[in-house]
This record gives C-alpha cells, sequence and structure tokens, in this order.
C-alpha cells in the first residue's frame, strides 16, 4: 500500500535551529563562567581549544543536521496505521496501527508555542514512554487530527468473542 | 446498586501489614544507610537498640493503623476500597477492568483458612489491590466473579471453580488438563534456574553496606583460623563448601516455592497452583496472552528440561518487577512442552521455516572485536615484555570473541507461521520467545548511518510484553515485512488483551 508522507510545518527547522541554539548557548555560558570565574584556571587550554569545535558543532547542528531532520521528518496516516518518519542520521519508521491506539495526545511546549507549532502523541499499551509523536505541526491541525482519530478509535469494531 | 457495606478484614491480619511493613523496609533499605552509619560512628551503645526498638514500634502501630484504616466493600460489579492513614484513598475497581485475580495463601493465614486477594486492573496506572484475610470460600467465588467474562458470566463461573480444594466442584468442571510436577523435577529446576545468584545478591548486599564483613567476621577468621592461610587448599576447600550450601540452600527455595506445583488447564484459563508454606495460584485467560519464553540455560540442556514463561500485558508501573505473578512452569520435559505448545496453540515445532539474519550482521562485531585483539596484544607486551606470550593472548582473545560472534549469529533464528513471530538465539543456552503479531502495538523500521550505506534496516517490533529487535533486513524486505503485518494487526477485530 503507497504511503503518502505529508511533510511537518517549515517552521519546525526554525523551531529546531532554535533548540540548537539554546542548547549550545547553555555550552557557552558553562565553559566562559569557567574561564572568568575560575580561580587558577592556569592549567586550562587555550579558549580556543573549546571554541573552534564549540563553534563546528553549532554549525553542523544549526544548519545541516536541522535541515536534514526537517526535510526527513513527516507523517502519514492510511487506512490502517498512523506512519511517521524521524531523524537525521538514524532513520526511524514508525507505524501505529490505528486499532491499538489507547490514547491521543495534542502538547504544546513553551518555545513551540513561539513558533505555533504542537506535537501529537498517539500511545499505545506496554511500552512505558510516548510512543508516536508527530512534531512541528500546526496546532489547530493538531487538534483536529487528535479529534479525526479519536472518532475513528471510538466507531472500531471489536469482536467480543474470545474465538478466533 | 446497591449500598455499599463496608468492611474491615480480620484482626489476624494485622500479621499481612506487619509482613507489608518489612517488606517496605527491605525494599528501601537504601534508605537507612545513613541511620546505619550513625549506629557505626557512635560509641553509646544504647543507640543501636534505640533505633531498633523504634523501629519495631513504628511498624506495628503502623501496621495497627493500616488494618484499622483498611476498608473494602463488596458489591455485584466493584470492589471498593478505602485505605490510608493520613491521607485518605478511595479505590473503585470494576469487575470487568481486572486483568487478574490470584488468591495467595500465605503460611501465617493458612492455618486459618484465610487467603490474599491480589487484583491487577488493566490500565497504565497497574494498580495491584491487595485484600487479605479473607475467607477461602468467599475469596474463591469473588475470584471467579472477578474474571469471569461479561457475556459468558454462567458458563464462566461453572468453568472456573476447578481448584482442587474444592473437590465437589470439579464434577461438572470440565478441566481439559491437570499435570503434577513431582519431586524430582522441582530439584532439577532448582538445579538450572538461578536462584543461587540472587541469593548470593541477596546475601552479599547487606554484608557489604553494613560492614559486617569487614569489621566482625574478618578478623574473627583471622584471630582464630590462622591455619587456613598455611594450605591455599583449605582456602579453596572452604569457598567450595560454602558455595556448595548455598546451591542446596537454592534448590531448598525452588522446591519449597514451587511444592506440589499443579498445572490445570480448564476452557481458556491456564493456572498453577504451588507452594510448600504458601499457597499461591498464578493464572491467565489465554486471549490475554502476549508472549511465550522458552529457556533452556546449559545446565538444562545438560538435564533435557526447559522453562516456559507467558507474559501478559505488563503495565509501565510494573515494568521492573517482572518476575512476580508471571505464569511460569519451571521445569518440562521435551514432551510436556510439546503437550503445552499444543494448548498454547504455537506452531508445530516440523513445520517450521528458521530464517536466519544475513551474514553481513557480522561486520559490525567483527569489527570491534577485531579491534580487540591488537588493544589486548599492545597491553599485555607492555606488561609482561613478552612478544610472543603477547601475541598469542590477542590472538587468542580475539578467536574466542569472534568464535563468539559467529556462533550468536549461527544460533540466531526467527520464523512466522500461523500468526505467531517466532524468534530464537542463544549461544550456550537456548531461548524462543514467541509473539501473536495481531497483538502487536507498533512496528518500526530503524536505519543507522551505517545500515543505511549497507542498505539494510532493523524491524522493531513492540508488544505489549516487550520489543523484539530483527536485525538487518534487506531494506525493502523490512518494509515489506512492516506493511504487511500492519495490515494483518488492522484487519484483525479479535480482542488482544
Amino acid at each position: 500500500m503507497p504511503v503518502n508522507w505529508i511533510p511537518v510545518e517549515p517552521n519546525y527547522k526554525s523551531y529546531l535551529q532554535l533548540v540548537v541554539l539554546i542548547d549550545m548557548a547553555i555550552l557557552a555560558i558553562i565553559g566562559a563562567s569557567l574561564y572568568l570565574f575560575l580561580p587558577n584556571n592556569g592549567w586550562l587550554p587555550a579558549p580556543l581549544w573549546f571554541g573552534a569545535p564549540w563553534a563546528a558543532i553549532t554549525v553542523f547542528f544549526g544548519l545541516f543536521w536541522s535541515l536534514r531532520r526537517y526535510q526527513f521528518t513527516a507523517y502519514a496516516r492510511t487506512e490502517e496505521a498512523m506512519f511517521l518518519r524521524r531523524g537525521a542520521l538514524w532513520r526511524l519508521t514508525r507505524a501505529v496501527p490505528l486499532n491499538r491506539i489507547q490514547h491521543v495526545e495534542v502538547r504544546q511546549g513553551f518555545l513551540e508555542r513561539l513558533f505555533g507549532l504542537a506535537h501529537l502523541t498517539l500511545y499505545t499499551a506496554g511500552s512505558g514512554g510516548a510512543d508516536l509523536s508527530i512534531p512541528g505541526l500546526a496546532l489547530a491541525n493538531a487538534e483536529a487530527m487528535k479529534a479525526e482519530l479519536i472518532t475513528t478509535i471510538a466507531n472500531e469494531q471489536t469482536d467480543e468473542s474470545d474465538h478466533d | 446498586m446497591t449500598e455499599l457495606v463496608w468492611q474491615r478484614t480480620p484482626l489476624l491480619t494485622i500479621g499481612f501489614f506487619i509482613a507489608k511493613e518489612v517488606r517496605n523496609l527491605i525494599k528501601n533499605i537504601t534508605n537507612f544507610i545513613p541511620v546505619l552509619a550513625a549506629i557505626f560512628v557512635t560509641d553509646s551503645t544504647w543507640l543501636p537498640y534505640a533505633i531498633g526498638g523504634g523501629y519495631l514500634v513504628f511498624i506495628i502501630v503502623s501496621a495497627i493503623l493500616n488494618h484499622h484504616f483498611f476498608m473494602y466493600a463488596l458489591t455485584d460489579d466493584a470492589v471498593h476500597l478505602r485505605t490510608g492513614v493520613f491521607s485518605k484513598k478511595s479505590l473503585t475497581l470494576k469487575y470487568e477492568r481486572i486483568q487478574q485475580a490470584e488468591l495467595d495463601q500465605t503460611w501465617y493465614f493458612r492455618p486459618f483458612a484465610l487467603t490474599i486477594l491480589r487484583v491487577d486492573s488493566a490500565g497504565s496506572a497497574g494498580k495491584e489491590v491487595e485484600i487479605p484475610g479473607l475467607s477461602i470460600d468467599v475469596a474463591q467465588q469473588l475470584r471467579q466473579t472477578m474474571l469471569a467474562e461479561r457475556k459468558a458470566v454462567a458458563a464462566e463461573l461453572r468453568d472456573d471453580a476447578d481448584l482442587p480444594s474444592v473437590p465437589t466442584a470439579k464434577a461438572n468442571s470440565p478441566v481439559d488438563l491437570e499435570r503434577q510436577y513431582g519431586l524430582a523435577e522441582l530439584i532439577r529446576a532448582g538445579i538450572f534456574d538461578n536462584k543461587l545468584f540472587v541469593l548470593l545478591a541477596v546475601l552479599i548486599y547487606p554484608l557489604s553496606q553494613t560492614e559486617v564483613l569487614e569489621e566482625r567476621v574478618l578478623p574473627w577468621l583471622e584471630a582464630n583460623i590462622t591455619f587456613l592461610e598455611e594450605s591455599m587448599w583449605l582456602n579453596v576447600g572452604v569457598v567450595v563448601v560454602c558455595l556448595t550450601a548455598l546451591f542446596v540452600l537454592a534448590i531448598g527455595v525452588t522446591v519449597v516455592t514451587n511444592y506440589n506445583l499443579t498445572l490445570t488447564i480448564a476452557k481458556q484459563r491456564f493456572q498453577t497452583r504451588a507452594g510448600l508454606l504458601s499457597i499461591r495460584t498464578i493464572s491467565f485467560r489465554y486471549p490475554k496472552l502476549q508472549r511465550v519464553r522458552i529457556r533452556q540455560n546449559l545446565r538444562a540442556r545438560l538435564l533435557k528440561r526447559f522453562t516456559v514463561r507467558v507474559n501478559q500485558l505488563r503495565p509501565s508501573a510494573h515494568a521492573q518487577q517482572q518476575s512476580s505473578g508471571t505464569f511460569v512452569l519451571p521445569v518440562l520435559t521435551r514432551s510436556g512442552l510439546e503437550e503445552l505448545s499444543r494448548w498454547l496453540r504455537l506452531p508445530t515445532r516440523q513445520q517450521l521455516n528458521w530464517q536466519r539474519i544475513s551474514p553481513i550482521a557480522l561486520l559490525h562485531p567483527s569489527f570491534w572485536v577485531a579491534l580487540s585483539a591488537p588493544l589486548t596484544a599492545t597491553l599485555s607486551y607492555l606488561k609482561w615484555e613478552s612478544n610472543l606470550l603477547a601475541l598469542a593472548l590477542g590472538a587468542s582473545v580475539w578467536l574466542a570473541l569472534q568464535l563468539y560472534v559467529v556462533a550468536r549469529w549461527q544460533r540466531y533464528g526467527f520464523t512466522q507461521a500461523q500468526g505467531w513471530l517466532g524468534v530464537h538465539r542463544g549461544v550456550f543456552g537456548h531461548y524462543e520467545y514467541w509473539y501473536p503479531l495481531y497483538k502487536a502495538q507498533q512496528v518500526d523500521v530503524y536505519q543507522s548511518p551505517w545500515l543505511r550505506l549497507l542498505g539494510f534496516a532493523d524491524v522493531i517490533i513492540y508488544t505489549a510484553a516487550g520489543a523484539e529487535v530483527i536485525k538487518y533486513q534487506p531494506l525493502a524486505v523490512a518494509k515489506q515485512m512492516q506493511s504487511s503485518w500492519l495490515h494483518d494487526i488492522a484487519n484483525n477485530s479479535t480482542r488482544w488483551m
């Protein structure tokens, strides 16, 4: 069965870049405070030894990784299952059959709110954590998908008898 | 809806609450390390006694209070519970949502014909509720009501009354299969299960925490049995005797917990009942089966026995403590295994087409193994300054690891048959896992950069009883597996739990 992949919002790339910048800024602050406030820090190597890799990592994640991740992230909904593709270098294609969904959730983090994004999470039984979480959806879209999924699940037919 | 009649458990059950407190103490023993440290640091002789006595009083008082505030009420469709000394908790468990209900006849209740009813409910929180001190008749009645299906209440009630302690009910309840496992079999089980290691851990952990070993035992040994030091063989002998004693003890534990093990299969319900002092029943209904594990470690292979474990849905709250409450048959002969497999409707062994994964899977571990050999060689060269020895050691480490890697690949296989996914693995032992495919929860196709380079992918299947990874499938095959499994799952509307 062909799967029609739907890409996530273009905003998601900016969101990823912001997350990378914030994380790297925290690292930079820690590093800088080491050099500025640590007494007798003569044993530390020249700041460039940390600065150059830091800049390289920031550029790698900010430009390459977030772009690849955005490009690869997509979801698809078929009659039978919900699909999610995610990852940049390590890639995962996950599928959850609709009749195994236990509950559905729309979440919006603080940073996501800045971009008007939300993520839709489907939970199944047995596994502890979140199961299928589609990031980078427009809030209205996420809510609509959630409502649609819930009606599908509610109308599902279950064969109550135990005999196959 | 009838009026709720709140009941208190009999006074005898204080013993149960005390046992619960003690269990909590053992579970949280690490929290008491500061207190233990205080005992060892101070010189005062009364402090240890004060702390011990204080704790004893605390246990008894809290057990009495917990008993006093533990109320339950039974209605036609639910159990209601009200518990808690300071923070009150009330809980309603609908019978139809109950996953499992088991009777525990612990040794301290058995003389009084009382039992503990343990109930597991469905749902992610995985509430476990224990009602102590019910009389056996009431508890059995209740358990049957709880486990009875909504549709076939009457039929189930008859079929379920198959507990051996109710011989009168047996006449009109067709038990499909009943098997008893004798003492010799249980001793075999004790030889190859790993209780010895559990026992060692249980003994060593408190010893290492409290420093009794270093402060008391070792000086005493040195002072009193100096002759030990003179002979290495005596030392070895002492260790061997200790280990043998522990081994025998471990076998004893297995025999006591599994004494008079009885397996009954009636309609769709599988049940084991065992125990010398405390009698425990564990059961599951066939439609709720999520995984079957057939295990045979090296010792079991020599004894030609198998262990079978059946897993149900594992609520995330219970993910760690998986051993208690799962359905296990510790010792089965080849024919016993085949019989049980038939009842579990596993595919017949002869028709299976086991598939290996691609030999390319060997490339990755071999690379790391290849790295290990020069590393070992260099290290031993620096240490011993003998070229030949270093070379030989490096080569033999490489060879051993490489052989292990190849053997592991060679002994791995998976198969699909009659709606089941089977996986077998294990170099020294033999482990087989069977998952009903239509009960799977998610299917992943995963590619690391290395796998992408080769054009392969891992397929990961998540079931309600854990995940299984099938490595190194060609990408197209992996995608094909994912979509065909999804199709099967989505089009199967039978109950999966």
